[in-house]
């Protein structure tokens, strides 16, 4: 007769690392900071943490050498995605098998998604960029969740630090995709996607027809012209803070994250903080979509054409 | 209390109106979104994959204003 098992282990199994669990939250829950302010004293020494610090700024770990830790964790990050392209992408079978298979997973996945707002051929120009900012991201959110990461330290600062969590990184994210969305506008529609911006055409229409004599369809058409004018401005300046918007957005949920990590560890060292962790991992994922997302979908509002 | 701790004190209390006004929108943003979800899937139970992916990213877009909030948050303890 077969053993009863609930979620994959014996039942007694299961109630023992149950009770762990909940033993190991309580201790930590009691004896951590957060018991220690309410019973009064000092939390017990082995979870004590101690106050987390946060630094908007990254830190330069080496004396004298301009780079920073997070400028590091980029340049590890391109060397991993590098790294596991060329390994997975080295001896190429025509039945994808291991590290081929999970890549090319990934890559029809990223081509399915975007294909199906852009259409084949803009989907063709946005994929490199789209998937590249997915994947870059993705990697920087994912890496900074290895053990290890702002824990060791070089000169007493952190040797490495999640990249997205540096300002200057989300904002270069921003610019290119920006720029990226901006060339593909003027290379699918011509000097004609000025037109988007700098929308003069209803106003000379508006005044030609004021002079030709059509009195009444010029003043209306006035109006409209000018509302066009002015539209075009707002144009410009939605696509100007989009860039902010990226930028903050990107920045603020990974640094959001970083400070909840640390904060949790600090209140309830043990068990807690790994729930946490989990959600890390999830909106690594989530923002990576968000950033390449948001970049497909100015770049197909700029190539699609308004008639 | 002396004068001098004001600049500090007047920080921590910009922080938190900060963080929890700017909270305030975002959350009933959320939570019109999860109610537009829940009222999806009740009507198209088989719809379950996209209304879930689009759910999703929908409250990522209530919730980058919650962030800007807590950036200022941040900003206002950290950097002012």
């Amino acid at each position: 007769m077969a053993k009863k098992t609930t979620c994959g282990c014996a039942l007694n199994v299961l109630i023992i690392v149950t009770v762990v669990f909940f033993a190991l939250i309580v201790v930590s829950f009691i004896g951590g900071n957060i018991g220690a302010t309410i019973l009064g004293g000092e939390p017990l020494g082995f979870l004590n943490v101690g106050v987390p610090e946060y630094h908007p700024a990254p830190e330069a770990p080496f004396h004298g050498l301009p780079i920073t830790n997070t400028m590091l964790t980029v340049w590890l990050s391109v060397l991993v995605l590098f790294g596991l392209f060329f390994a997975g992408t080295r001896k190429m079978k025509l039945v994808p098998k291991g590290l081929q298979n999970l890549l090319e997973m990934i890559v029809e996945a990223a081509a399915n998604f975007i294909e199906d707002p852009a259409g084949k051929k803009h989907g063709r120009w946005f994929f490199p960029v789209c998937t590249t900012i997915f994947l870059f991201v993705i990697t920087n959110a994912w890496l900074s969740l290895v053990p290890g990461f702002e824990t060791i330290t070089v000169n007493g600062e952190p040797l490495l630090r999640n990249a997205n969590t540096d300002l200057n990184v989300p904002a270069a994210l921003a610019v290119v995709s920006f720029c990226a969305c901006e060339y593909w506008g003027f290379k699918a529609k011509g000097a004609s996607y000025l037109k988007t911006f700098f929308n003069f055409g209803p106003l000379g229409r508006a005044i030609k027809q004021l002079f030709t004599g059509k009195i009444k369809a010029g003043l209306s058409g006035l109006l409209d012209g000018v509302m066009a004018i002015f539209a075009g401005i707002l144009e410009i300046l939605s696509h100007l803070i989009r860039m902010v918007s990226f930028t903050f957005r990107l920045f603020g949920n990974m640094t959001a994250g970083m400070i909840l990590v640390m904060i949790m560890l600090f209140l309830v060292p043990w068990v807690l903080p790994s729930v946490f962790y989990g959600l890390e991992a999830f909106f690594g994922f989530v923002q990576a979509m968000i950033f390449a997302g948001l970049t497909l979908g100015f770049a197909c509002a700029a190539v699609m054409s308004e008639e | 209390m002396d004068a001098s701790v004001w600049p500090e004190v007047a920080k921590v209390i910009g922080a938190g109106l900060a963080m929890g006004l700017g909270a305030l929108g975002p959350g009933i943003g959320i939570g019109i979104l999860g109610m537009g979800a829940m009222n999806a899937l009740g009507r198209n139970p088989e719809a379950r994959g996209p209304i879930m992916t689009n759910m999703i990213l929908a409250i990522a877009f209530a919730e980058a204003v919650a962030i800007y909030a807590l950036v200022v948050a941040i900003l206002l303890i950290f950097v002012a």
